[in-house]
């Protein structure tokens, strides 16, 4: 290859990346600064919570109960109140209750303490996770045996029902005991092939999510396909995760979290709350749905229930058939393109079904929707409402459909509060953690005393061993700490937990390998007689790849922790993992803009690094 | 530094290695683990008392409370308890004993629970099955990404160096009945990163070396690679253990274990990379050849 005339410049890098370096420094530095702030401990009270105090008032009333306020902010109806004192959160908002009218619209928040200025740029502080804040979690099991029982306790009734209406004689059909799988089995036993074929087709036809097999000579056995199985399974975990969302908020934290863990676990984090008795009562309550016959509004012999907007609507005093007997509910779209809730019933629920709709054909029927959960103090209490009513088309068996639900997703919404009462499966809460304020602020004082003393050591040290680069390599680490904690206030999701902060840790001791390998090429390549500026050059080419290979294999391990692991290993993958990206980032990028910068054009032999 | 005293340095402190390494295996043969709250499940509460309570006063209150050997740790303030005892249905007992408030009323009314933790024993055998899962996808992947980059041989060294400080930690866990818990475990696999770090590097010189010297014995060119690298082994390895060993001070009893892992791993990590991680690939009979350029004839 020939050498081209105008030769790349050595130890150059163009405007841009500069300009690209500073600019990242810059915006990464902001968003890590509300985190240095912190965040205080506040109480909302919602526009529709009847506060008529201003915050004057407000403030000299609280002050008189001993709690001191930090400010008091108005906006749009909206009032919060920011506390000068965690602990006196739950305080502040007991006695705010008897303030407003609607306690309800009272919530536990959290407000940032940076300067204004800065929130308004929209940067946040890191979340913090419930081991560094305090707090309760649960972890419910959704137990989802019953749901499978309950469909095959009905296939059972309707196959006999089949036997019976084809007169197949000698034939039977039993819930054989759960299998390996912990997925209930049927067994029938037949009394001759045609049977067999017939008994076949109709399982075809009519329950197609059930797998068919020969067992011996003429019987079969049929099994829940596995499609099927994980379609219920998903179909209930998400319904539980709604009904405990919606739960959660009743309880007024604005920063709880529900999700999904795994195949059939619902996580819970409520930071802030202290007691965990009293969100195990909202947590642990049942739901139930019922069909009532619509009476004439003013009836006499009727009981009235509200609907969603609080109209009231008259139905009879006993449902027509209570949601026990519903076996499953899904929302399609109907031939009209009208969106429409299909329902299956068992076959007692559908005897009753088809008795009382026989007569009331053209008229409308009610479902309500009630839950008995426990308050906070643990006293049970029933909210019922009616959550739909619609016109009977013609008379109803054990499957029918309910129009005029609305668009599709309130349909959906629909199907999924009528499986609520249906597929009860139970929820118990299989793991309890309580994180006591005190101890978390002390977490979080002694993570951050090992982070500034780990710090302090490693900048020493490096600017002691490596006098002539040392103070890059301190750079380079001091501007990798604040990236990596613009990066943790950024990324939506990730959350700081202890174990995270010790991933912080770990990262400042390893993030000055990056500059140490870079280093100790420079160093050879000055022994074998190149002049500095060359030796910076081929220094940091040659380090590149082993810098490579050193970091992948720790980036393996934080993939593999982070997806595998839950809550407080996951933070420690994560800092671990972010901490890698940075390093190599301040650890190449921005040391060499530095030394370009400074020693780019030292020709001088015989340097000491 | 005489290069056939360090050969015969690397020999001696291999044979250690492996000597310790049977040794680990051992011991936690024999003494197996004392696995935390998140792998058996069961109660942990930390509580604060009085500080006049005496653990002879509390430990028969509770025995008959919750009907079992209720584990009382004194933790590192005083006044402050650790109590571990496994989870007991609410139906069992008198509803009294679910609150450890109302269990401790007879010594202390001022009785502050700080945290408390309930994980049930399935949600405990599952935690220890990913555990291991995690622990095998993270040497399965790390495996594969050696055989890519380096000859097997080369990858064989790195990855008993690997095995073998993994071992070792454990063994040490093993030995001082230390909590298994799961921040020690994620320790364990960072450790596995860590390990391989020191080893990677030491073997990308050797192959540089055995590229570049194709002619010199493979004894000398090891070697060559360790004085090579060994001050950058030492910086840091040095810096890491002076970041970590401020966590173990500071950091307080929650990350005491992990710590304490990451140190040992640390350090060991050092040792082996330069003992067995160079002398194996010897002894499998690494040479200059597995990295000669392949020549590509000119004509295709």
């Amino acid at each position: 290859m020939e050498r081209k005339p105008n030769q790349r410049l050595l130890n150059h890098y163009s405007a841009w990346k500069y300009v690209v370096l500073i600019a990242t420094l810059i915006v990464m530095l902001f968003s890590a600064l509300p985190t240095w702030y912190g965040e205080d401990a506040a109480v909302q009270v919602g526009a529709k919570a009847g506060l008529t105090l201003t915050p004057i008032a407000l403030r000299d009333k609280l002050q008189a109960e001993g709690v001191t306020v930090k400010r008091i902010d108005q906006k749009n109806g909206e009032t919060l109140i920011v506390l000068d004192e965690d602990s006196q959160q739950t305080l502040v908002k007991t006695l705010l209750s008897s303030m407003v009218t609607e306690p309800k619209e009272l919530t536990l928040s959290l407000a940032s303490a940076a300067p204004n200025w800065l929130q308004s740029l929209g940067f946040q502080p890191i979340k913090l996770g419930l081991d560094l804040r305090g707090g309760v979690q649960f972890l419910l099991d959704v137990d989802i045996e019953p749901v499978y029982q309950t469909q095959a306790d009905t296939l059972v009734e309707s196959l006999r029902q089949f036997f019976r209406e084809h007169e197949i004689r000698g034939a039977s059909a039993r819930v054989s005991a759960a299998s390996v799988d912990q997925t209930s089995q049927l067994y029938l036993s037949l009394p001759d092939n045609d049977a067999r074929a017939a008994v076949r087709q109709f399982m075809k036809e009519t329950y197609p999510s059930w797998q068919v097999t020969n067992a011996d000579s003429a019987n079969l056995q049929a099994k829940l396909s596995l499609e099927e199985q994980t379609k219920l399974r998903n179909l209930t975990v998400q319904q539980n995760l709604q009904i405990m969302r919606s739960r959660i908020e009743e309880l007024g934290i604005t920063e709880a979290l529900v999700q999904r863990q795994g195949e059939h676990r619902i996580r819970i984090e409520l930071p802030g709350v202290q007691d965990p008795a009293a969100a195990k009562n909202v947590i642990g309550a049942t739901a139930s749905l019922a069909f009532f016959e619509v009476k004439e509004s003013g009836s006499v012999n009727a009981m009235v229930l509200n609907d969603k907007s609080g109209n009231p609507i008259y139905v009879s005093r006993m449902p027509v058939l209570g949601g026990d007997h519903i076996v499953d509910a899904r929302a399609s779209i109907g031939e009209m393109g009208m969106a429409e809730v299909n329902i299956n019933l068992d076959r007692v629920g559908g005897q009753k079904m088809s008795e009382f709709s026989r007569s009331k054909i053209g008229k409308p029927m009610a479902t309500s929707y009630s839950e008995y959960s426990r308050d906070e103090q643990g006293k049970a209490k029933q909210t019922q409402e009616i959550i739909s009513v619609a016109t009977i088309q013609s008379q109803l068996g054990d499957r029918f459909r309910i129009t005029g639900a609305g668009t599709y997703q309130e349909a959906q919404q629909l199907a999924l509060l009528l499986r609520a009462g249906s597929m009860t499966a139970p929820v118990t809460i299989v793991e309890e953690r309580t994180i006591g304020p005190t101890l978390g602020a002390e977490n979080i004082e002694n993570g951050f005393a090992a982070l500034g003393l780990g710090m302090g050591i490693t900048l020493l040290f490096m600017a002691l061993w490596y006098r002539r680069l040392g103070w890059v390599a301190n750079i380079a680490l001091i501007s990798n700490m604040v990236i990596l904690f613009g990066l943790l206030a950024l990324i939506p999701g990730a959350v700081l937990t202890l174990p995270g902060i010790a991933g912080l840790v770990l990262t400042v001791g390893m993030a000055v390998d990056t500059n140490v390998l870079i280093f100790e090429r420079i160093k050879d390549k000055l022994k074998e007689g190149r002049s500095f500026a060359l030796a910076i050059d081929t220094g940091f080419d040659s380090a590149f790849s082993t810098i490579f290979d050193a970091n992948f294999t720790t980036m393996i391990t934080a993939v593999v922790l982070y997806s595998i692991g839950n809550g407080p290993i996951q933070g420690f993958a994560l800092t671990l993992g972010l901490g890698l990206l940075t390093s190599m980032f301040t650890g190449i990028f921005a040391s060499r803009s530095l030394i370009n910068l400074v020693y780019g054009r030292d020709a001088s032999r015989h340097v000491k690094v | 530094m005489k290069n056939i005293n360090l050969s015969k340095w690397r020999y001696v402190s291999s044979a250690i290695s492996i000597l310790l390494m049977l040794a680990s295996l051992t011991i936690i043969g024999v003494k197996g683990f004392n696995w935390g709250l998140d792998f058996t499940g069961g109660v942990v509460t930390e509580v604060q008392l009085d500080k006049k309570i005496t653990s002879s006063e509390l430990q028969p209150l509770l025995n008959t409370a919750y009907h079992q050997e209720v584990n009382v740790i004194s933790a590192s303030e005083p006044g402050c308890w650790v109590l571990r005892y496994s989870d007991i249905k609410s139906a069992d007992t008198e509803p009294s004993a679910t609150d450890i408030k109302q269990v401790l009323a007879p010594l202390s009314s001022e009785v502050q629970v700080l945290n408390s933790s309930i994980v049930g024993p399935q949600v405990g055998q599952e935690l220890a099955e990913q555990g291991g899962l995690a622990l095998l996808v993270a040497m399965v992947c790390i495996l594969g990404y050696l055989s890519y980059r380096f000859e097997w041989r080369l990858a064989s060294g790195a990855l008993f160096a690997l095995v073998h400080d993994v071992v070792f930690v454990l063994a040490f866990f093993a030995l001082t009945q230390m909590e298994f818990n799961l921040t020690v475990l994620a320790a364990v696999l960072a450790i596995l990163g860590y390990s391989l770090n020191d080893s990677i590097i030491i073997a990308d010189r050797i192959r540089e070396l055995l590229i570049a010297k194709p002619k010199l014995a493979i004894q000398e060119i090891n070697n060559q690679a360790i004085v090579a690298t060994f001050s950058r082994t030492m910086v840091t390895s040095g810096t890491t253990l002076m970041t970590v060993g401020a966590l173990w001070i500071m950091g307080g009893g929650p990350l005491e274990g992990f710590s304490i892992a990451m140190f040992i791993g640390i350090l060991t990590g050092t040792f082996s990379s330069i003992s067995v991680g160079t002398s194996l690939p010897e002894l499998l009979g690494l040479s200059p050849e597995h990295y000669k350029v392949q020549v590509i004839s000119d004509t295709p």
